[in-house]
């Protein structure tokens, strides 16, 4: 099939650099061997992949220069992102390089930037955001989490849900009730009182959940006293992060299943000369160029403006797009395989199970449709 | 009997012999695994609910069936179709010697036969009519070479019923014959595939110089594809059957409940409409079921039923999925508070291929289009 994007959009030098060597590494594991072999295992990725990313210089991706960064735009962000969707990369770029360095870029402790994002951009150091408490809640205050100040700090209690690569992080920030208001702490994983106990997803990553008993945080440990604001616009720069993830997961589902119904024969004929799975196909193309479209005037969005209302407007669209897309494309994929899409053996489905973990996590179609809903017509 | 006291009957049945700990199971489970469940049905009479009564079934009219269907959904119990009562009874029933009804089919009801379906072989699945397993008549026996794939519960089978290539200078549908096969006959060979859920349901099945009595061949030689056929109106209304959208509609309901989403306007209209849905296709189904008890049989149209309950079940799982919120996406089923538990991800995985086996739904749109719409090409 014909590559759209070089048809129509123009890429910048940066943007196709990025592309470029983000597409030769990850498709390094074009036939997914790697990643089947490490299903099920912790952290669930090789060291030795997240250090050549290191050196590739995109843990630091979203950091500026004094931190050792690439201070990319979100819109060159995005093709990175998407060429590790298309190979279903189990490392966690989105939830280290974009969610745990945001929180502590955007808070306010620069002690604990200088600190930890150099590290963080070498890759000797990873970072988890432990923010949710319940199922399907999107909720940025803390509740159920409570930090109780002392003399020196806090002693925090609680308990956090679905947290991503918890395996492999060296510490979470997390967001705890701290009188009237919600703060973010950054905590060991080797403190006293942290336990971590996972949760084995469909697509062999895990879900951490973190139990927090009594643990001592001090005060130069707190990353944001306005946790709530710096929370918000950490998890809508990861919800745009998340969609370009999705959106290379089906626009990569879409091209094996366009490689596969060339091929596989019935009735004497290729199967993708049937009219049926044609018009099947072309459903689904036009479900990945839209949601390219979305995904490309979302970055837009966050490179131009800081506002939080445009921004969260954006992350909503794009999220419910590539979340609803990336499931009807995956599962449409199926179809047009017939029976062997419905087996562990064939690529196929670890697509349809990535979308579904992906699509899942900060908020599903539903909840962001009902935002965009809300922030349009407050508007 | 009323509708009302049958249904008492039926719940009354399953509160007093169907083991709790398989209500609502976060998999479908084996007809090997519920082996003495079965064995109670068939000492009850209720092993096959569609057969008539002179072979040992209940003889139900269409409306009862769904009725006692829908009884079996509500109390949680979900086990894998049992080939040998929904496809090769009634094949037997029809096409079978005298002493193949007298031999099999009391076999079938108490389950001492489990049976697969070897009819699908990978060169061969929509276009199945271009299978290749080929059986040669030597003397007393068949002498059958080749391979099925995708056969369900083959590893928990006893015996095979399948499809062959007996000529092959034919028109393809011509040269195909019905043969039953001991699966533990020398030659013969399972391996287990693993599905989506991570679970294996289904099987390669390799024929090598495998030797089959020449008289477990059903009907005549060469038949075999008309046969088939008849079979798959069969199994399509089955598959065509509300329960399996039924079973996750009832546990959207519960998952909904339990997280405090029930009372929720908007998810309230969509799960209304997705009852809607499949409430709506009772209506056809025991429309077309009814055909089947005149004793007519039913043509091309039955692939609408098939279509619409197969995609309104992927609704419905797609629908559970969401409401499971992120737990939905672990590999581990959730408890509900009615002492059950859902796997939500499993559910959605193993409604995918309904629209897949029994034929495709892209098969299923052409028959409607060229068979019903009388469209040309
Ligand atoms: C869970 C499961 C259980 C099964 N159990 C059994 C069993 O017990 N016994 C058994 O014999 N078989 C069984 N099957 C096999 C099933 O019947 C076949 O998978 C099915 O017929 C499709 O064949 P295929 O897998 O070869 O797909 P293909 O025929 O290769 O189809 C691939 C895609 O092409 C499309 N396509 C093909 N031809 C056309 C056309 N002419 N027009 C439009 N679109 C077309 C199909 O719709 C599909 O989307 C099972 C399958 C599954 C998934």
């Amino acid at each position: 099939m014909l590559d759209l994007q070089s048809r129509i959009d123009r890429l910048t030098e940066e943007q196709q650099m990025i592309r470029d060597s983000a597409a030769s590494f990850f498709s390094d594991d074009g036939d997914l061997k790697g990643i089947r072999a490490q299903r099920g295992q912790q952290p669930g990725y090789r060291d030795e992949r997240w250090q050549s990313m290191a050196e590739l210089g995109w843990l630091g991706l979203m950091l500026p220069e004094e931190y050792d960064g690439m201070n990319l735009k979100f819109s060159e962000i995005i093709h990175l992102l998407e060429q590790s969707g298309r190979f279903l990369s189990p490392e966690p770029l989105v939830s280290t390089a974009v969610m745990g360095a945001g929180a502590l870029l955007h808070g306010e402790n620069d002690v604990c930037k200088s600190e930890y994002l150099p590290k963080l951009a070498a890759g000797e150091w990873k970072v988890a955001v432990a923010w949710q408490e319940n199922i399907a809640s999107m909720s940025l205050e803390a509740e159920a989490v409570t930090a109780k100040e002392t003399d020196d700090g806090y002693v925090v209690s609680g308990k956090k849900l679905f947290i991503p690569s918890a395996g492999g992080a060296d510490a979470f920030v997390i967001s705890a009730k701290a009188g009237g208001r919600t703060i973010l702490l950054l905590v060991n994983k080797e403190a006293e009182g942290v336990s971590v106990e996972f949760n084995e997803r469909v697509d062999g990553g895990f879900f951490g959940t973190l139990s927090l008993n009594n643990v001592v945080v001090a005060k130069d440990r707190v990353i944001a006293t306005a946790g709530v604001a710096t929370l918000e616009r950490v998890i809508e720069e990861s919800r745009l992060a998340v969609s370009a993830e999705l959106f290379g997961v089906m626009a990569r589902a879409l091209e094996i299943t366009v490689d596969y119904i060339k091929q596989r024969e019935q009735f004497g004929r290729p199967i993708g000369s049937f009219q049926a799975l044609q018009h099947r196909a072309v459903d689904t193309f036009i479900l990945v160029e839209l949601s390219r479209s979305v995904l490309i005037q979302a970055a837009k969005t966050f490179d131009e403006t800081e506002d939080t209302a445009a921004r969260a407007k954006a992350a909503s669209q794009v999220k419910a797009r590539c979340s609803d897309a990336a499931l009807q494309v995956t599962k449409s994929c199926i179809q047009m395989h017939g029976g062997i899409g419905y087996t562990d053996e064939c690529n196929i489905g670890l697509y349809l199970k990535k979308a579904m973990v992906l699509a899942a996590w900060l908020g599903q179609a539903t909840f962001h449709r009902t935002r965009y809903g809300e922030l349009t017509n407050a508007a | 009997m009323n509708e009302q006291a049958f249904r008492n009957e039926v719940r009354e049945f399953l509160k007093a012999n169907f083991p709790e700990k398989w209500r609502f199971p976060a998999h479908r489970l084996s007809l090997k695994e519920t082996h003495d469940w079965q064995l109670k049905l068939y000492e009850k009479g209720w092993a096959a609910p569609s057969w008539p009564k002179e072979y040992g079934g209940m003889g139900l009219p269409p409306y009862e069936q769904l009725v006692f269907q829908e009884e079996f959904d509500n109390y949680g119990v979900n086990s894998a179709p049992n080939m040998g009562i929904t496809m090769l009874g009634h094949l037997l029933i029809r096409y079978g010697t005298e002493e193949q009804k007298a031999f099999y089919l009391p076999k079938i009801l108490s389950c001492e036969i489990r049976w697969c379906q070897g009819y699908s072989e990978p060169g061969a699945g929509s276009d199945l009519a271009g299978l290749r397993t080929a059986a040669v008549l030597e003397g007393d026996h068949f002498v059958v070479n080749g391979q099925k794939i995708w056969t369900s519960y083959a590893h928990d089978a006893d015996m095979i019923f399948l499809l062959v290539r007996t000529n092959k200078d034919v028109k393809k549908q011509e040269g195909i014959s019905f043969l039953l096969a001991d699966m533990k006959s020398p030659g013969i060979t399972i391996k287990k595939i693993k599905n989506l859920t991570g679970n294996s349901e289904f099987c390669e099945v390799f024929f090598d110089n495998v030797k089959v009595p020449k008289e477990n061949i059903v009907g005549k030689i060469n038949q075999g594809w008309t046969m088939a056929k008849s079979l798959l109106g069969a199994e399509r209304i089955t598959i065509g059957a509300p329960k399996i959208a039924r079973f996750p509609l009832k546990l959207v309901k519960q998952l909904a409940m339990d997280n405090g989403l029930f009372d929720d306007p908007v998810f309230k209209a969509r799960y209304t409409e997705l009852t809607l849905d499949v409430d709506d296709l009772d209506a056809a189904f025991i429309r077309f079921a009814e055909v089947l008890r005149r004793g007519d049989e039913l043509g091309p149209e039955v692939s609408m039923l098939k279509i619409w309950i197969t995609e309104a079940a992927q609704r419905v799982t797609d629908m559970l999925v969401e409401v499971g919120g992120e737990a939905s996406v672990l590999d581990a089923p959730v408890s509900l508070s009615d002492g059950g538990s859902v796997h939500p991800a499993n559910q959605s995985f193993s409604s995918r291929p309904a629209s897949i086996y029994g034929g495709t739904n892209e098969i299923q749109r052409n028959i409607l289009a060229k068979a019903v719409l009388q469209l040309p090409g």
